[in-house]
């Protein structure tokens, strides 16, 4: 494809003087000029050309002279760079073109191989421009899928809270902040039976896209496993026997996996390799679970998991998280760490799941003090409802 | 993050320090999988420098760890950070890596 190049001047023989010096240019279908005897004319060739990349235009003209042309053309051809033709020494008008965008100048009498030089830069110039804006259109269109993609990712996960307003005996809430448009980060609950609670909060390895198809990959395939009603260690390591074999570089997701019995307060667990949740108790005290055997899902095929056990009392709280909590980073380059987050949850015992979740984000988030965010945040929390409530 | 490595016999040294993130991994696995693409199966990489991992950085670790035993090869880690070596025990990393406490045992690991 030639480069189109629109010349606009009232002499018509200028176009001869060109066709004879890019004569081989034009041959070669390199170059390609159009002309124009006034603005009015250039703008009507350029509608019916619309891929013009350089514009030469002559000052005075009659009709429309060449700065109304300038001007015109920096609304409607942001793209395409305009070279001004002036007599020497008409430095207010060249540089009032300069002002209103023009690129270059070159004077009259014109030195055909300084044109030659101007054009070549004008080109590689709108050429530029043309794939910078190329460039931005492409990185428009994928915002936009990732942003359908992140309310997508999100409509996934449980989002009415409270999910189950006829259960008074719990009480959940839970947030999730990814740090890019999608993440890694899940939760999950849902009823196995009329008593027992399917609770799992997980971390997928890295960020951003690849994490996010992950994550809900592995959301899905637990849930549905979960649901056949296998116990927590059972239930991991058959999913980490089939996502082991589809994990893709590496991958690998964290996760808990534990049931809450409504009746009785008995919470059994399994862990592959995540952060272990917290027990708020009512009296203040914070204490982590119990370690169980177990690894991150998908990292190894002989991966081996074991169950625990944590009986709740009315009125405590279970706390899951993924590390985006404990690692958020403030200015200072500090951890927020495990012992804030004891802290913040002993700040506030007696409080609903959502007054913890929120406050939780909130103490992470002015810790952080407008650091950036590193990693995906989550929180989940479950409250097992006094009988005063 | 910076990385160095240098072929001694048939073990591969890497060096790494400062930050293993989502932001850094990528040119670390560029890194690991040249190495592990030239056909070298003996790899030894010191953490004692690294400061930071996060699962990005573990991702790497794990796809080297499964490329190389396709072709039977090892990677052995030293001189963990007790920070770093807690994050390998809590996702279970520490039985699924050769970890040793300093660089001779890692190559005696490597060389046997």
């Amino acid at each position: 494809m030639p480069n189109k190049i629109l010349i606009v001047d009232d002499e018509p023989d200028l176009e001869l003087l060109i066709n004879m010096n890019f004569k081989r240019e034009i041959r070669a279908g390199q170059y390609q000029f159009v002309y124009a005897l006034n603005g009015a004319e250039a703008l009507d060739k350029l509608e019916a050309n619309g891929d013009v990349d350089v514009v030469l235009t002559d000052i005075n003209m009659p009709q429309m002279d060449g700065l109304t042309l300038l001007a015109r053309l920096n609304e409607q051809y942001p793209v395409l760079r305009t070279v001004i033709v002036s007599a020497y020494g008409d430095m207010s008008n060249i540089r009032t073109a300069l002002n209103r965008g023009a690129f270059d100048f070159v004077t009259k009498p014109i030195d055909l191989q300084d044109l030659g030089i101007t054009l070549t830069k004008a080109i590689k110039e709108a050429e530029d421009r043309k794939q910078a804006l190329q460039n931005q259109e492409n990185l428009l269109h994928i915002q936009n899928e990732l942003g359908v993609a992140s309310r997508i990712q999100s409509s996934i996960l449980p989002r009415t809270f409270p999910p189950f307003p006829d259960r008074t005996e719990i009480d959940i809430s839970a947030a999730i902040f990814p740090a890019r448009e999608v993440g890694g980060d899940f939760y999950d609950f849902f009823f196995l039976d009329a008593h027992r609670l399917g609770i799992v909060i997980g971390d997928v390895s890295g960020k951003g896209v690849p994490a996010a198809l992950f994550m809900a990959v592995s959301r899905t395939f637990l849930k549905a496993t979960a649901l056949t009603g296998l116990p927590p260690a059972d239930c991991l390591a058959q999913i980490n026997r089939t996502l082991y074999k589809e994990s893709v570089a590496g991958m690998f997701v964290t996760l808990i996996y534990a049931i809450f019995d409504t009746r009785n307060g008995e919470l059994i667990y399994s862990n592959g390799g995540h952060n272990l949740p917290l027990v708020l108790r009512s009296d203040g005290t914070v204490e982590a679970l119990d370690r169980v055997e177990g690894i991150a899902i998908a990292a190894s095929g002989k991966a081996r998991f074991s169950e625990g056990r944590v009986q709740l009392q009315r009125g405590d709280v279970l706390v899951l998280y993924t590390d985006g909590i404990s690692e958020a980073f403030n200015l200072k380059n500090e951890e927020f760490g495990e012992e804030r987050l004891a802290t913040s949850l002993r700040n506030m015992v007696g409080g609903s799941a959502k007054e913890l979740t929120d406050g939780l984000i909130a103490e992470v988030n002015g810790f952080a003090d407008g650091a950036q965010q590193s990693d995906d945040l989550t929180v989940l929390v479950l409250r097992y409802v006094d009988w005063e409530d | 993050m910076e990385l160095t490595h240098e072929i001694n016999d048939d073990v591969v040294h890497i060096g790494i320090k400062g930050k293993l993130d989502s932001r850094t991994a990528p040119s670390f696995e560029e890194r690991l999988m040249q190495i592990i693409d030239q056909g070298h199966k003996k790899i030894m990489i010191d953490f004692a420098r690294l400061d930071y991992i996060s699962s990005a950085g573990f991702r790497v670790l794990l796809f080297g760890a499964r490329r190389l035993a396709e072709s039977s090869g090892t990677i052995a880690l030293f001189g963990l950070q007790p920070k770093i070596r807690n994050v390998f025990d809590i996702a279970g990393f520490s039985s699924i890596f050769s970890i040793f406490s300093s660089r001779e045992e890692a190559e005696k690991s490597l060389k046997a």
